[in-house]
């Protein structure tokens, strides 16, 4: 090993060290999946902050380097933060970037909206042949990851 | 004399080039093959080793042919007329003989969906901003002080200025006073030292390819690759910048007879350039491979989208992808970046920079 390989393998430890850059989270698009690219983006974020992989007040890629990894358009990634934004799970500044937000007591009306929405969904899963305990189980599923993970730290890349 | 030390020097540069270009194959990411992704496991495959087999004897081929033009070029018409003929043969082979295996890794890519595209939620470590700025600042300043220096001398200068110089610093070459034959070193100094400092800043914020599923190796490799290559830029923007400014200063100094030769900075500041570019490049080849694929060993995972993306590349050299805003992107075959040519942004700085020296070029062949 050479004096520079040394050297920028001591910088870049030090850079590591200073950021806790470990294993890192990772953001998934199935460019062939009939899903948008920008609901994919919004839907990975929500689950990890959901399940608290993003905790919060973590930050998250600023839009053209998210945009740049995936290889996909700014106004795509914009598009996704603004819908996370709407739910209330990131917060956007102008100069910090973008931020997971903590979560906050919803208000009667998104109460409202939102359990229209799972009665939607309960619908389409009955209609798709769940049975009770299947749904009831894939609730427990989730809750139950969001407690691990806030419990044991975030976990790898998934 | 001279022409002995331009025969060993086209000879040394016919050597170092066509080793690197055996070399090229050998430090590529695992699953692209000659520009082409196909596949990690397709790239380890029988017939991609034949492959690469074809590659050296092509290369040495041209190496020997560039060899023999060397020899026919230096018995006809002594050094410096046509001293680049050997390197041009050598790279025109190159060609050839890339576009051939090419076609050949075509036929071994595997029919799929779109790759995924994968992008890491941390952030990652900040990426040195201090060398790219103290790159431009440099750059800047030698620019500057060269420029500011000749203007303030321009109306003392004789009629004839020294435009080149031998290698004992002595000048060897005179044209006649121009705004144009004088004022271009400067304006060189200032368009290299700068164009090359923000080029540190780009290569040190270009997209990453990444592997995935591998534990985040792939990134850990990349950024380091992505340090090493930027470092390696800006020790060369530093040195030009010294070297040009201290060229342009005393190419002023020597017209008003107020030096005999070149400053002892000026060889200096040249051979510490050679030997940084020479053994720099060969360390992060050989030590840290194209986009750190010696560090991410063992890399089973298959890589994502951009450099996998077989759609976005033509001739396995340019990347087109307009949605995509980066700037720089990992090169398929070779060493280093490459531009995003669906980025009119990046096509606009790649223009203005080559611009910029193909205008002080044509200008010098004017004056």
């Amino acid at each position: 090993m050479g004096p520079l390989d040394r050297w920028l393998r001591w910088l870049y430890t030090i850079q590591c060290t200073m950021t806790e850059m470990t294993s890192p989270a990772m953001l998934l698009v199935d460019r062939s999946g009939a899903t948008a690219v920008y609901e994919q983006i919004a839907d990975g974020l929500r689950r990890r902050i959901a399940t608290g992989e993003l905790a919060p007040g973590a930050p998250l890629p600023p839009v053209r380097t998210l945009a740049s990894d995936l290889g996909v358009n700014l106004n795509t990634v914009a598009r996704a933060y603004r819908l996370l934004e709407e739910e209330g799970f990131v917060r956007i500044h102008d100069r910090e970037g973008v931020e997971v937000a903590a979560p906050a007591e919803a208000g009667a009306a998104q109460r409202a909206r939102l359990r229209t929405q799972f009665a939607t969904l309960l619908a389409c899963m009955r209609q798709a042949g769940f049975t009770a305990d299947e749904v009831r189980r894939a609730c427990e599923s989730e809750f139950g990851a969001r407690a691990g993970a806030s419990g044991g730290g975030a976990g790898g890349g998934s | 004399m001279i022409a002995t030390e331009l025969i060993v020097a086209t000879l040394l540069e016919v050597l170092f080039v066509g080793g690197f270009m055996l070399l090229y194959p050998r430090i590529a990411r695992r699953g692209l093959l000659f520009g082409v992704y196909v596949g990690e496991s397709a790239s380890d495959s029988p017939q991609a080793r034949a492959l690469r087999r074809g590659w050296d004897l092509g290369v040495l081929a041209c190496v020997l042919a560039s060899l023999a033009t060397a020899y026919l070029v230096y018995r006809l018409a002594p050094p410096p007329a046509f001293a680049a003929t050997p390197l041009f043969v050598l790279l025109l082979g190159g060609v050839v003989v890339y576009l051939w295996a090419y076609h050949r890794a075509h036929g071994l890519k595997q029919p799929g969906p779109p790759p995924l595209a994968v992008a890491p939620l941390a952030l990652s470590p900040p990426s040195s901003p201090w060398l790219a700025v103290v790159t431009v600042a440099v750059g800047l300043v030698g620019g500057v002080v060269a420029l500011a220096y000749t203007w303030r001398h321009y109306h003392a200068l004789p009629a004839l200025v020294p435009v080149h110089f031998g290698f004992s610093g002595a000048p060897d070459g005179w044209k006649p006073k121009t705004f144009a034959s004088v004022m271009l070193l400067p304006l060189m100094t200032l368009v290299m030292g700068v164009g090359l400092g923000g080029l540190v800043y780009l290569v040190a914020h270009a997209k990453r390819g990444l592997r995935y599923p591998d534990d985040g190796r792939s990134l850990a490799a990349q950024l380091r690759f992505r340090s090493a290559v930027a470092v390696l830029l800006a020790g060369a923007a530093l040195l030009v910048t010294v070297l040009l400014t201290f060229l342009s200063v005393f190419s002023v100094r020597i017209g008003l007879g107020l030096a005999s030769k070149l400053s002892p900075v000026v060889p200096i500041a040249g051979g510490l350039l050679t030997v940084w570019a020479l053994v720099g490049t060969l360390v992060i080849a050989v030590r840290f491979g194209q986009g750190g694929a010696r560090l991410e060993q063992p890399a089973g995972a298959p890589l994502t989208n951009g450099l996998a993306d077989n759609r976005h590349w033509i001739l396995g050299v340019f990347y087109v992808n307009r949605d995509d805003p980066s700037l720089l992107v990992e090169r398929r075959f070779g060493l280093g970046y490459t531009v995003n040519f669906g980025n009119p942004r990046a096509v606009a700085l790649l223009v203005l920079f080559f611009g910029a020296l193909l205008g002080l070029a044509i200008a010098a062949l004017l004056s």
